[in-house]
């Protein structure tokens, strides 16, 4: 491990090289860069997350921390991994300070895994608008964690208002246990008749506040053609938010999947005796897997958020995203923020870039632009 | 299947999990069931692969209870499951496991195990499907498929189904394995019946197709054009353990060139499958088995060995005839190594090598292609001395991947081109753990998917090479080799007399 202080990234790139090749028995295919975004009260987290991610799918794994943006200078610090503490493959973590956290992607760029798929993942708040953040732009595929808002329904409307294939949500990636379970369980209902199963209707018990009970409760009034509603259970829920799912099927009958807590749940079925299955609660870095595991875009996913939030036509949307120049800076200073001087006077002349961004924000983003591929 | 609301062809992130079913084990306290099958029963509820009523049924002539058989069946699956030990998920399916005791030819223990069935349909919700797994000895096949008729736990209905699962050796020869055959499908009919060749589970055969059918760099060249000969080779590290009696009958070429090393041949000489289903996909492998061919001069081309006493990764090794059990003038043998020919199109004139020994220095399996070299080298012959052929090596096991090999400059001021490997390591693209091949062939039992499993034409078809084989090497004597080394000198020499020699794997 290295730890390079007030470096570049073309520094961080040459100690990569010159790590890998002194670093005797590496991974020498990498199948996909990750990109972490993580706030720094929550870098160990996502890096726990981020390494348990690693080791099912061998990735380059690039932490970027982006701290105090109104900081004078810009300035770069960055630990280069490989086969250690972040996991068997290589790792950079990225602390960027000043203007420089806004132009994250220059110091990213010339670190991906050469045409390889990018993951970005923000653990933490995402920008309402990913095509702001130029790390959403370079990504084949973006994760995001709606069950980490304040109102976390207003975060899926965001996300749906906002969607562009290849999205995807932590909120959503908690639910494929429970998806499962109840897909079986209509399974196992139709192969004792010997013939298909109509869903009439039925309601997730849980947190109606929760995203991954309102994904699950969109899913399923999607699939089935009726309104599930998400309604507040007797139980206090787990960290999924849901404690039950009661599904009413054709010819009076009814399945229920109620989780016990303890890592398992219980389904209920006519003609049948109570069955236990296993649904536990899964790690974060088991969610991330997951989503590792394949990367083209998720249309059932379009279709729960489509459902969930009312916002049609997901899945026709364009793929690509143009990057839009956002400055947070220009935001605090008010309307005119524009022609407000955003970076204070003495980092004149050490920070080409973020000035060119002041001068001319268009450049900037035309600048910006450019990089992406 | 029938159609469910809630699954989606796109939602990938769903499990293919089986309907409600019943596993039945005979021979349940036998090595392999302990060694392997428990644990992947263990290893599929750990991933949450069975279905939500699933119950497991053991059948062995020990006199135990539903506990002392859960005991077993948990410290078998803790010992070797390859998925984190979670005691729930052992506790939960520990609840619907079920002991019945009996021989085989006990009329009532086959009526009990009927109606502990029958019961299991009502209180673990079964829907009466179930899949037996026949792991005990051949000879034993007739009685227990029998008892299985009488009691008509055989009879798939439109409401259920039955299967069978059938370890190899599928027979002995091509006479037997239709009797075999036959008296199997008399019992279950022929698509409820699943030989498992546990190769065929391996995530890198499985590959194989993937590799030739879903790219376009390697199906131009994968061709008699190109490719001067394969090698197939199945070594193994190991004795013969304790399982001498039944070796001295079987034999390498019985044991893995009839089924193994056929069944590798046919995935790396197949044509492309019109899709890739079972049914297309074993159509293919059939054509090529009956393509397969042995070469006029058996004498020359096709050999075998029996190892002798000698050391082995640093331990000394007993010979063949010295192991417990085995008659001290035994002519079984412990490795063997033919050329075959497969006559197509593609592969006519292009030998196919294939060897199998036991006690050689490691245990691997791979398949390589060996190219032809370059027509003309614009090069000085001193430039190129240490350039070999090119080759594509597909690592079976272990260190699952692949290996190309071609010549490069040598850097310097002078020009020499040498031999140097770009290596593919599945672990490295892939390390989320692959399921073992026991786990993957189970679980397609359950769900009725019958592409990795060769059925009775393809097994006749191997056994229809194996046999002339067998012929021709009854009452002669094997060649030795010493415990460590890879093989029989007649071994190098069969190729050496076309001008090749074995890869070292």
């Amino acid at each position: 491990m290295t730890t390079l202080w007030d470096t570049t990234g073309s520094a961080v790139v040459k100690e990569l090289a010159a790590q890998r090749r002194t670093g005797g028995a590496v991974l020498s295919g990498v199948a996909l860069t990750l990109v972490v975004v993580a706030d720094e009260n929550r870098v160990a987290e996502a890096e726990e997350a981020a390494t348990a991610a690693a080791e099912q799918h061998p990735c380059r794994l690039l932490i970027v921390v982006r701290r105090q943006i109104e900081a004078p200078a810009p300035r770069l610090d960055a630990e280069v991994l490989i086969g250690g503490r972040l996991g068997p493959g290589e790792a950079v973590v990225m602390r960027m300070y000043g203007r420089l956290a806004l132009h994250a992607e220059s110091v990213v760029l010339p670190l991906l895994a050469a045409d390889a798929p990018v993951v970005t993942w923000w653990h933490g708040t995402p920008p309402d608008q990913l095509c702001t953040d130029a790390l959403a732009v370079i990504a084949d595929r973006r994760i995001t964690d709606s069950s980490m808002a304040e109102d976390q329904f207003a975060a899926l409307r965001a996300r749906a208002e906002d969607y562009a294939p290849g999205d995807t949500d932590l909120a959503w990636t908690r639910s494929t246990p429970w998806r499962s379970t109840l897909t079986s369980s209509v399974d196992a209902v139709s192969g004792r008749r010997g013939e298909a199963v109509r869903v009439l209707g039925g309601r997730v018990e849980g947190d109606p506040g929760s995203a991954t009970a309102l994904l699950l409760a969109g899913w399923l009034s999607a699939r089935c053609g009726c309104e599930i509603p998400v309604v507040s259970g007797e139980k206090r829920p787990g960290p999924s938010g849901v404690s039950a799912v009661a599904l009413d099927l054709d010819q009076d009958e009814q399945v229920r999947v109620q989780a016990d807590r303890r890592g398992g749940a219980v389904i209920s079925q006519p003609y049948r005796p109570e069955a236990m299955v296993a649904l536990p609660d899964r790690q974060l870095g088991d969610l991330i897997g997951e989503e590792l595991r394949r990367l083209d875009p998720d249309e059932p996913f379009a279709e729960a958020l489509e459902s969930t939030t009312g916002i049609p036509d997901l899945a026709y949307r364009s793929p690509v995203r143009e990057y839009v120049w956002f400055d947070p800076a220009e935001e605090n200073a008010g309307s005119g923020g524009a022609t407000l001087p955003a970076v204070p006077p003495d980092s004149e002349g050490t920070d080409d870039v973020a000035q060119q961004g002041v001068d001319d924000p268009d450049q900037g983003a035309r600048d910006a632009g450019q990089t992406v591929p | 299947m029938i159609p469910n609301p809630l699954r989606d062809p796109r939602d990938r992130r769903l499990p293919r999990v089986p309907e409600p079913c019943a596993l039945v084990v005979f021979g349940i306290t036998g090595d392999l069931a302990r060694k392997k099958l428990l644990p992947a029963v263990y290893d599929l509820a750990n991933r949450g692969l069975l279905p939500t009523n699933f119950a497991l049924l053991g059948f062995a002539r020990r006199d135990w209870g539903d506990e002392d058989f859960a005991e077993l069946a948990r410290s078998a699956a803790q010992k070797a499951a390859r998925t984190p030990w979670r005691e729930e998920v052992w506790e939960r399916l520990a609840g619907n496991v079920r002991f019945v005791q009996g021989s085989f030819d006990e009329d009532n223990a086959f009526d009990q195990l009927a109606a502990t069935l029958g019961e299991l349909e009502g209180t673990h919700g079964i829907g009466g499907n179930a899949a037996f797994y026949l792991s005990i000895p051949p000879a034993m096949f007739p009685v227990v498929l029998k008892q299985m008729q009488r009691t008509g736990m055989a009879d798939s209905t439109p409401d259920r189904w039955r299967r069978v699962v059938v370890e190899k050796p599928f027979g002995t020869d091509l006479a037997s394995s239709r009797t075999l055959n036959g008296l199997v499908d008399s019992v279950f009919s022929a698509e409820d019946v699943f030989r498992i060749d546990h190769y065929l589970g391996k995530e890198t055969v499985q590959n194989l197709m993937a590799l030739r059918f879903a790219n376009t760099l390697f199906e131009p060249v994968w061709n008699g054009h190109h490719v001067d000969s394969v090698q197939i080779t199945m070594a193994e590290d190991v004795g013969i353990g304790g399982r001498a009696q039944f070796y001295e009958q079987t034999g390498a070429a019985r044991d893995v060139l009839q089924n193994h090393l056929l069944q590798l041949l046919a995935l790396t000489a197949m044509e492309e499958p019109v899709e890739f289903s079972a049914d297309e996909i074993r159509t293919e492998k059939l054509k090529v088995l009956r393509a397969v061919s042995l070469p006029e001069d058996l004498a020359a081309f096709a050999v075998r060995g029996q190892y002798e006493q000698g050391w082995l990764a640093g331990q000394r090794a007993t010979g063949y005839r010295q192991e417990d059990g085995v008659d001290a003038h035994s002519t079984t043998e412990t490795y063997a190594a033919v050329r075959l020919g497969v006559e197509t199109r593609r592969w006519a004139g292009v030998p196919f090598y294939l060897r199998t020994g036991k006690r050689l220095p490691r245990r691997v399996t791979e398949i390589a292609l060996v190219f032809k070299r370059a027509p003309h080298l614009p090069f000085a012959d001193t430039d190129t001395e240490e350039l070999g052929n090119n080759q594509l090596v597909i690592r079976v096991q272990p260190d699952e991947g692949m290996t190309l090999k071609f010549g490069s400059k040598v850097p310097g001021s002078v020009m020499e081109v040498r031999d140097v490997a770009m290596d593919f390591l599945y672990g490295e693209q892939f390390t989320e753990a692959s399921p073992e091949a026991y786990e993957r062939l189970l679980l397609d039992v359950l769900l009725g998917d019958a592409t990795l499993f060769p059925r009775n034409h393809e097994v006749e078809a191997s056994w229809a090479v194996i046999d002339p084989l067998e012929e021709f090497w009854a009452g002669t004597t094997p060649q030795p080799y010493r415990a460590g080394e890879w093989g029989p000198r007649a071994a190098d020499e069969m190729l050496a007399a076309e001008g090749r020699r074995w890869r070292r794997p």
